[in-house]
């Protein structure tokens, strides 16, 4: 498996939804674009409605595209070939409750193309691997919802996919079943799996994902590793004495984003030599540095700020 | 073929949930019961002594009739109420199969698999037709092994009768995926189909009598028309009829023409294909 190779591929994704005549068109999706190569992570972000599961969709050929493409492994998704080696985990699934686990996987790996040898060898460790060894033959309307979710990621990896799209897969499950599905993941990916994640749980996301776009009013709104996402706003703690509203007003009118929090301050600059010049004032007012540290941004912090962000898209 | 397999499997693991199917085969097992039951022949050496149909002797012309009379009159009377059991039955068995199949968070996990929309339906058609068939093919056949055991006198024609329930439950079945492609409903596939029924009634009984009665020539030459254009369930009842009694012709059951078999198999042909056509334009 050649580890670059681009196994999800969306050029300029573009759709409306029409809805009663008179009325204006909805634009779901503005020209997005974005790949996902094989053994990597990816997460799609966005607020509600900023067109994350209508992307899915039209990757997995539920949805059509009003202008652009989207390809599987180079296949056009129009084309039902194209979701032969794709497992899809949709957010709040039904599968079927009358089923049992066993026969859920059976089923929907058949539909894949499975034969009945394959299933037999298939479906015992897979069941061990998200933990529902001992549920197989119970039927699912006696599931948690933890347990479903598991069960759903059961029968997206069924047929041994090499993209994986999940929509919210820790939905519902307690934190140590999180940290399963997380390494369950990073496993696939590890093996060459594609992984395209669409979640709210940012936390998770940074966790697990390579790679995430995020997405605002159907358009990409940043897009790139997580470590570039969050450098993106570099904030900084300092400690120093003294401090008074002056100092903090002096600050602010470099452009400098000025928070007090439990006794220290947080800075939002835009470089080094800006923190330079905070620090340079600092001292020229007499004042002492007494700690300075660089504070992350989380991935939620840059979701926030993006999502918050009026004008035009990166 | 797999796909197929996967859908029969899905259907019949949902009938037995669900228990559609054991009430399916407990009814009809109360209806052969009935059968059983209401038909008593006594047979002397080959011959009938005498007959009783639901506790009533049957005499014709005050004579007893010949033993395949007998047999014939039975077949014709069950066939009829198999036909129309049988037929209300596998609608209401198998309606839900498209609405429940398009349930939001139900369709992606069958359309996100490597199938195309077209072989997905028509897998879910083949399923829920081999579902009302086993129903059909238990009625019929325990019946006609009741009446051969009873009397020695096997009628295939009775058996091949269910053919043409088949065809008719086929017909109805298609109109339900289409209603049920369109309006992701089952109560709504279910009312329209047994609705369809009725029509087909009315429209048997007024085409080619309502020109005295109607003042409008195109109102009289739309229902004229609509006639060809609903399946002809009524007709064709009347057709199970007239083949089961076949060989006793002096009965003089009126036979539906091949026109009503071939205007009904285009009926669901085309509601089969506009069912396709709905499920492959649907956004989910």
């Amino acid at each position: 498996m050649i580890m670059t190779e681009t196994l999800i591929e969306v050029r300029g994704l573009r759709k409306e939804y029409v809805s009663r005549v008179g009325r204006p068109r909805i634009t779901a999706l503005d020209g997005i674009d974005f790949t996902v190569r094989a053994g990597e992570l990816f997460g799609l972000l966005g607020p509600n409605g900023a067109g994350k599961t209508t992307t899915v969709k039209i990757i997995l050929g539920l949805t059509a595209a009003t202008e652009g493409a989207a390809f599987i492994g180079g296949i056009p998704v129009s084309n039902p070939e194209s979701r032969r080696r794709t497992g899809y985990l949709p957010e709040g699934h039904k599968i079927p409750n009358y089923l049992t686990a066993r026969q859920a996987m059976a089923i929907f790996g058949r539909m894949s193309g499975m034969s009945s040898n394959d299933l037999k060898q298939r479906v015992s460790p897979l069941l061990e691997r998200v933990g529902l060894a001992q549920w197989g033959d119970i039927r699912i309307k006696k599931f948690s919802k933890g347990m479903t979710q598991r069960l759903g990621l059961a029968c997206a990896l069924v047929h041994r996919p090499n993209v994986l799209l999940l929509d919210e897969p820790t939905d519902g499950v307690d934190p140590v079943g999180r940290r399963e599905i997380r390494d369950l993941l990073r496993e696939e990916a590890k093996n060459g799996t594609a992984v395209l994640l669409n979640s709210h749980l940012l936390s998770e996301m940074e966790l697990t994902c390579d790679r995430a776009a995020v997405l605002r009013k159907g358009k990409v709104a940043a897009e790139g590793t997580i470590e570039e996402l969050t450098r993106r706003t570099a904030k900084y703690q300092m400690i120093a004495t003294p401090v008074d509203e002056s100092l903090l007003t002096m600050f602010r009118e470099t452009g400098a984003g000025v928070e007090r929090v439990n006794g220290h301050l947080e800075l939002s600059v835009n470089d080094l030599e800006h923190l330079n010049a905070l620090v340079d004032g600092l001292r020229a007012r007499g004042g002492m540095l007494k700690e300075l540290s660089q504070l992350r941004s989380t991935l939620e912090d840059v979701f926030v700020d993006l999502v918050r962000t009026e004008g035009p898209t990166a | 073929m797999r796909v197929i397999w996967a859908n029969i499997e899905d259907v019949w693991r949902e009938a037995a949930a669900r228990w559609t199917l054991i009430t399916y085969f407990i009814l009809s097992t109360i209806f052969i019961a009935v059968f059983a039951s209401a038909v008593n022949l006594d047979i002397v050496d080959g011959a009938l002594a005498g007959a009783k149909l639901f506790g009533q002797d049957v005499v014709m012309n005050g004579n007893m009739p010949g033993i395949d009379r007998v047999v014939a009159i039975a077949e014709l009377i069950f066939s009829l109420i198999i036909y129309a059991f049988s037929v209300l039955l596998a609608v209401f068995a198998t309606a839900h199969l498209v609405p429940r199949m398009q349930e939001k968070g139900t369709v992606d996990l069958y359309l996100s698999r490597p199938v195309s929309r077209p072989l997905l339906l028509l897998s879910r058609y083949v399923a829920g037709m081999l579902l009302a068939a086993s129903n059909v093919i238990y009625l019929i056949l325990s019946i006609w092994v009741i009446v051969a055991w009873k009397t020695h006198i096997f009628n295939v024609r009775f058996r091949l009768a269910g053919v043409i329930m088949l065809f008719v439950i086929a017909v109805l079945l298609a109109f339900a995926f289409l209603i049920g492609t369109i309006t992701s409903s089952t109560g709504v596939s279910i009312m329209s189909t047994y609705a369809l029924c009725l029509l087909s009634l009315f429209l048997f009984v007024a085409h080619g009598r309502l020109d005295a009665v109607l003042s409008h020539e195109w109102l009289v030459a739309f229902v004229n028309g609509m006639y060809w254009v609903v399946p002809k369930a009524w007709e064709l009842g009347g057709s199970v009829a007239a083949y089961v009694t076949g060989p006793l012709s002096h009965m003089k059951i009126p036979a539906p023409g091949l026109s009503a078999f071939v205007s009904t198999g285009i009926f669901g042909l085309v509601c089969l294909s506009l069912a396709i056509w709905r499920f492959q334009k649907k956004e989910f």
